[in-house]
């Protein structure tokens, strides 16, 4: 089988879907080609894009010269930032929030979360210690315990509900159900609590979120909102689902859960890759290729004892030290030296360690993009997906 | 205060072994341990009965002790002993006359040894260095130390010994120049308790010294570190040593669903400061390599270190030091038992409780060697087989444990600490190594009220800490990858700042 796109992408996710949505809607013929569901799918769903003071765009000038987010430039971020919100309104599925205020959400142990832009269904999430919040919990849920958060807002009480289920998807699939979802409704409404908000842990549905959101909020007549869990997390399985709906909306061809079997070279071009398959090889060929397989996590980055890798094509990757230094001594201090591995780019998104001129790279396999110090995941990998698709859109 | 005759300090294997010893004799007794049993070298060795043949070369007499102690323990501990047998490889290079030697000696001390060419070898075990010379088949067996400890303890506490885990010794009162009893101060509310007995009993291993010295006294000994690695599965169901003189990393043992790898030997002096260093991965890795190819891409899930108190000899380096064991009589009621090894864990226990009953003219005999340990019934739902009956409300999806078991060992034990219900359940020892299951661990312990929700966030980050210090030295591949979903999870989804 073979199949001929404008631009191939390699990796399906935050970066890799904005940049083939960017592409698509220039009119281009986008694959994607992805091993697996992202580590979007992890996240909160909520779009981190500098946890430092009230603008983060404005905290992006005081980051190091090499961070990615300078190739890109605060104008740009701030209309692919709008993109997004454009595209995610457009699936039902809106965020809130302004790309140049940073905002707090509350975390399951009670702590604030520091990010931009947020669901909806979290648009109410804040942490004010003066506003009456009444966690609800579920009956034996496994990763949510509302005490971390009552012990550290006095200000805050709970209830428990039994849903019959004990994880995260099981008890958000009952809230798809409309009679479990009446049920709720009139039991919270029968529940004495004091003038304020309504938090629950992330559970409001796997995929229409946003229709059990409004129905409980108006049920209630208060302020509802969903505080994030630990994956496997409904928001980031919503954003991910959005943004894939996004895709074939606009005629992107996916190949999911594929891995990339060889590589096809010609001097300084890649000219396709094949895939694995059960049974038979497709080969796919691209006038451009885009690369966002994420850092370690998702495995686009590979760290052997001594050496880290890119694994598709190899590219030459960016090594911060011997692996003593890899990591500090203190969990807590974000910053570990091995973020700053992964692929150096010139302007355009190509890497300066390899020539190949029709590969760009984006996302958090981005040399010095130190994700978790600087709090800048799904921001960077928007930002810079755009960005790559428009420097090789131009070219094809 | 608590009045007791014998108060031991140190619940490790020595420690556990003679409460339980003392107790089937009749004597009270008190044991204090500043941790959870186990909490020092015996929670952190290879988790090997010897068979002795690891100094069947060098020192016959710890060879001997061992055999003997091994036999034993096969017999009366068959719940927390797994019969693995034992093989030492002999690779292309290694000395034939250590072979020899090797042969003659357990033929002397009595160790059974089957000769194995090197295809009957890789039958046992497929991943071995297929260029072996040659394979000596050896009744080592995997035991596991902190079962161990707890079956001893279960004796001492069905005839009313008193067990007090997280308390520190920290002042032994003295009277008319003899020792008289102990304070010790429990951790989790500083509050001090007064235990008065006519024998105290330093079972403190690498900490003997400090000990001893509360009394005025010292012991001579010598703190050699050991580090080991954990591997994500078994790439061996026989415990695997080199046939060579005793070295840095050649011995790997099947522990539950892991293998345990080390160790390495190095000299230290504060055994409350140590850590595992990258290079001693490698120096592992390296050698373990050489016996088990598949070891270098083996996905290493954690480091960890221990420290032998061994019996102080000049000019010797760890490795040649006897791992026998002495019992220094201070003179005014204070007994230190030191060196020795998990294997003599009993042997070691009955020598002192022998010297107990000499100081209070007492005859009963020892029959530590003849009765099974009590309680292993009880603790079967700790073996995987039985782990795996329930999968319902499973809290821990590495090891399997569920919510309720949790609940159930937290409520028997009225612990306030994690590290309890790990040791007791194997929560958190598995590939995430407590990523998941020690949030909800903690949420769970909140809700039975054992513990406040400010304690278990500051229980959470130092147990987040403390484990990233013992993953940290082999972190790459797939751990680094696991790893960076752990960091992700604490400080990207909850925001989990360090407490200050």
């Amino acid at each position: 089988m073979n199949a001929i796109y404008d631009v191939v992408i390699i990796g399906g996710g935050m970066s890799g879907m904005m940049a083939a949505i960017t592409l698509a809607e220039k009119g281009k013929k986008v694959a994607v080609i992805s091993k697996g569901d992202p580590v979007c799918c992890f996240s909160t769903g909520c779009i981190d894009v500098l946890a430092d003071g009230d603008d983060p765009l404005e905290g992006i000038g005081s980051l190091p010269d090499n961070h990615p987010y300078h190739l890109v430039g605060e104008n740009a971020i701030a209309h692919s930032l709008e993109l997004f919100k454009n595209i995610m309104f457009e699936g039902g599925m809106p965020y809130v929030g302004d790309a140049h205020i940073n905002r707090k959400v509350l975390t399951s142990l009670g702590r604030c979360k520091i990010t931009c832009l947020v669901p909806e269904t979290m648009e109410f999430s804040d942490c004010d210690p003066d506003e009456y919040i009444h966690v609800i919990s579920f009956y034996k849920m496994k990763d949510f315990y509302p005490q971390y958060i009552t012990s550290r807002y006095p200000n805050a009480g709970y209830s428990v509900f039994d849903p019959g289920v004990i994880t995260t998807p099981g008890i958000a699939e009952k809230f798809e159900n409309k009679t479990f979802l009446e049920e709720f409704i009139s039991w919270l409404g029968g529940l004495d609590i004091p003038e304020g908000k309504i938090a629950l842990p992330a559970v409001l549905g796997r995929s229409l979120a946003g229709k059990v959101y409004h129905e409980i909020s108006a049920g209630c007549g208060r302020k509802v909102f969903e505080i994030p869990t630990l994956p496997p997390s409904m928001p980031g399985l919503r954003l991910f689902g959005g943004l894939k709906k996004a895709l074939l909306r606009r005629g992107v061809n996916l190949y999911w859960g594929r891995g990339i079997y060889s590589v096809e070279k010609l001097g300084n071009r890649i000219e396709a890759v094949t895939l694995d398959s059960a049974g038979r090889t497709t080969r796919v060929e691209g006038k451009a290729f885009i690369l966002a397989t994420g850092s370690f996590i998702s495995g686009g980055l590979y760290a052997s004892m001594d050496t880290v890798n890119e694994t598709v094509f190899d590219l030459p990757a960016f090594l911060p030290g011997a692996r003593e230094t890899w990591f500090n001594d203190d969990f807590f201090a974000s910053g570990h030296e091995i973020e700053k591995a992964g692929i150096r780019v010139d302007p355009s998104f190509r890497s300066v360690d390899a020539e190949i001129e029709n590969l760009y790279v984006c996302g958090s396999i981005l040399a010095f993009s130190e994700v978790m110090k600087y709090r800048c995941g799904h921001g960077m990998a928007i930002a810079t997906g755009v960005a790559a698709a428009n420097a090789c859109g131009g070219l094809v | 205060m608590i009045r007791t005759d014998v108060i031991i300090v140190g619940g490790g294997s020595t420690g556990c072994g003679i409460a339980r010893d003392l107790a089937l004799r009749g004597i009270p007794h008190c044991l204090i341990e500043k941790g959870d049993f186990a909490a020092g070298a015996t929670g952190a060795c290879h988790g090997l009965l010897h068979s002795g043949g690891r100094y069947v070369v060098n020192d016959p007499e710890a060879a001997a002790e061992c055999i003997a102690e091994n036999r034993i323990l096969r017999k009366i501990g068959r719940k927390c002993v797994e019969q693995t047998g034992g093989l030492f490889v002999r690779l292309p290079g290694d000395s034939k006359r250590f072979r020899d030697l090797f042969l003659k000696g357990c033929e002397e001390i009595g160790i059974a040894t089957e000769e194995l060419s090197p295809s009957r070898a890789l039958d046992l075990v497929p991943k071995l260095n297929p260029s072996l010379e040659e394979a000596i088949r050896v009744p080592d067996c995997s035991i596991d130390p902190f079962r161990l400890c707890m079956l001893n303890i279960t004796s001492s506490q069905k005839r009313g010994g008193q067990i007090l885990t997280h308390h520190r010794v920290i002042e032994i009162i003295r009277e008319h120049g003899r020792c008289v009893g102990v304070k010790a101060r429990e951790e989790a509310t500083s509050e001090v308790k007064e235990i008065r007995g006519k024998i105290i009993i330093n079972a403190t291993g690498a900490w003997g010294d400090q000990v001893a010295r509360l009394a005025g006294g010292s012991v001579p000994i010598t703190l050699s570190k050991g580090s080991l690695v954990v591997t994500n599965h078994r790439i061996t169901n026989m415990v695997i040593n080199r046939l060579r003189p005793s070295s840095d990393g050649d011995i790997v043992v099947p522990n539950e669903a892991v293998c345990l790898a080390g160790t390495t030997s190095m000299t230290v002096t504060d055994p409350d400061r140590i850590g595992v260093d990258p290079a001693e991965v490698d120096i592992i890795a390296t050698q373990v390599q050489q016996m088990l190819p598949d070891f270098g891409t083996t996905r290493l899930i954690r480091t960890y270190a221990g420290v032998r108190g061994l019996l102080k000899a000049d000019g010797e380096n760890g490795r040649a030091i006897s791992r026998g064991f002495r019992i220094i009589d201070h003179q005014d009621g204070l007994f230190t038992i030191m060196g020795g090894k998990l294997t003599t864990y009993r042997l070691m226990a009955e020598k002192m409780t022998d010297s107990v009953m000499a100081v209070f003219g007492l005859k009963t005999k020892c029959r530590t060697a003849e009765l099974p340990l009590e309680g292993q019934e009880e603790l079967s739902g700790y073996p995987l087989s039985s782990r795996l009956k329930t999968l319902e409300g499973i809290v821990c999806e590495c090891e399997l444990v569920t919510a309720d078991t949790v609940e159930r060992v937290a409520g028997q034990i009225g612990t306030r600490h994690i590290g309890d219900i790990q040791h007791r359940t194997r929560l958190g020892m598995g590939p995430c190594q407590g990523g998941f299951c020690t949030y909800r661990a903690l949420g769970i312990m909140q809700e039975m009220g054992k513990m406040t929700p400010e304690d278990s966030m500051r229980v959470l980050g130092e147990f987040l800490q403390r484990r990233f210090k013992g993953i940290k030295p082999a972190l790459w591949g797939d751990q680094l990858r696991e790893e960076q979903l752990v960091e992700y999870i604490y400080l990207g989804i909850l925001n989990m700042e360090q407490e200050q």
